[in-house]
Formats: structure tokens, C-alpha cells, sequence
């Protein structure tokens, strides 16, 4: 999970996957994914009892933010 | 297994912690914070690291390693609040979610890029991006979303 200067650089980095194409996103993009309550709420003294609760708006956010692609599913249920 | 409430307040005090402090405490902190005994403070931090969050210890060890969105083994997203340069992101996505920690505030992110070597600068306040050098940075994940439990340490 890391940043690159570009896209390219990343499609070139020795540990680029091949087919994982669809893993490169925008900086806003990875920010909205990392904008829902799973990661906003870390500070109100209740996340450990709280955070079951956040897991359903996050992997909607993944969806919406990537246009329901299938690498950022969640994993089956 | 402690109770949820406790690990609530366990969990609370690290985080705290670590913000103020740029690293997570020992176990022995954390049981003079909650007023507990130091095994207990053990306890609690070892019941906090199995409840499934992406938290981790180093291994064979009692200390923390990681606490999202920060770091306390450094890492290449160093993070800038005020001036100072004091704190750790877990991951390049982390590094964003930062900015949740210090509300008002700009948090700056400076890395460098893992394929060419040059900096990678971001400012980030409020969820917003307020600067990015370059212009073209990209986040990269490598496995899908369904494959991030079994290689969290490794994406």
C-alpha cells in the first residue's frame, strides 16, 4: 500500500504485480476510501465496541470510489 | 478476554498516546495509565491485538509495532504536524488517513517514491488534499481487497 510519483512508476516498480492494474487510484480517491467512519471515528473512546459497525459503510465507499471494480471487493462473506 | 469497554480505553490510551507522543507506549504505560497492574497492562494490550483490528506486535515480542494510522517501527510516510516531524504512517493510505487524527490541522507527508527515489510530497487537513507534489502522485495496492487480511504486513 504504498505512493508513487506517477502512475508509471508504479506499473514499473520491481514488485508491480502484473493484472493488478485496477490497485493504482487517485490521492483523492484513496483519501475518500479512507474518509468513512472505519477510519474517522479511531479517536472517540469507544472504537474497539464501535468499529463492527463501520464495515459495511467502508466497503460501499470502495465501491462507489472505484466504480464497483471487482479488485476492490470485499472478501465473500 | 477483558471487557469491551476496558479494551475501549486501552485501545483509546495508545492512540492518545501516540498522537501526543509520536510512539506507542510500553505495556507498563499503559497499565499506569489505566491504573492496573503492569501484567495486567500486558494483558490487555495482548487481548487488544487479537480482537481482528490491523493493529500488530513485533513479533515474539510485547511491543507494538504498528497502530493505524501511525507506526512505531518507522517507515518511509514520515508525518509533519506543526513543524514537527515526530510520527509514522503504517502505509501510504494510512499517511491520508492521518489527517483525522489532527482535526484543523495540515498534516504533510513526505516519502519517497519506491520506484525512482525522488520525494513524494502531500498535504492533507480535514480529508482534503491541499498539496501534492507532484501533481501525479498515485496510491498503489498490489493484492485485491479480498486478499488484504492474509498480507497485511506485506501490501
Amino acid at each position: 500500500m504504498n505512493l508513487f510519483r506517477s502512475e508509471e512508476d508504479a506499473r514499473r516498480w520491481a514488485e508491480f504485480v502484473p493484472g493488478s492494474e485496477a490497485g493504482i487510484v487517485t490521492l483523492e480517491q484513496a483519501l475518500a476510501i479512507m474518509s468513512t467512519p472505519r477510519h474517522r471515528q479511531r479517536f472517540d473512546g469507544r472504537y474497539v465496541s464501535s468499529s463492527p459497525n463501520y464495515t459495511a459503510a467502508f466497503f460501499a465507499k470502495l465501491s462507489e470510489v472505484t466504480g464497483g471494480s471487482p479488485y476492490w471487493e470485499p472478501p465473500a462473506t | 478476554m477483558a471487557d469491551v469497554a476496558m479494551l475501549d480505553r486501552t485501545y483509546d490510551f495508545i492512540m492518545k498516546r501516540l498522537i501526543a507522543d509520536g510512539r506507542a507506549p510500553h505495556h507498563t504505560e499503559i497499565a499506569a495509565g489505566l491504573g492496573v497492574t503492569p501484567d495486567a497492562g500486558r494483558q490487555l494490550l495482548l487481548d487488544l491485538m487479537a480482537v481482528g483490528l490491523p493493529n500488530w506486535l513485533h513479533p515474539h515480542t510485547d511491543l507494538i509495532a504498528s497502530f493505524p494510522p501511525f507506526n512505531n517501527q518507522p517507515t518511509q510516510y514520515r508525518l509533519g504536524v506543526g513543524g514537527e516531524w515526530k510520527w509514522y504512517a503504517q502505509c501510504g493510505l494510512e499517511a491520508l488517513a492521518a489527517c483525522w487524527a489532527f482535526p484543523g490541522r495540515p498534516v504533510e507527508i513526505q516519502a519517497p517514491c519506491l520506484d525512482c527515489g525522488k520525494s513524494i510530497e502531500v498535504t492533507v487537513k480535514d480529508g482534503r488534499i491541499e498539496r501534492a507534489a507532484p501533481a501525479t502522485t498515485r496510491f498503489y495496492v498490489s493484492v485485491p481487497v479480498r486478499d488484504w487480511r492474509a498480507n497485511l504486513i506485506y501490501t
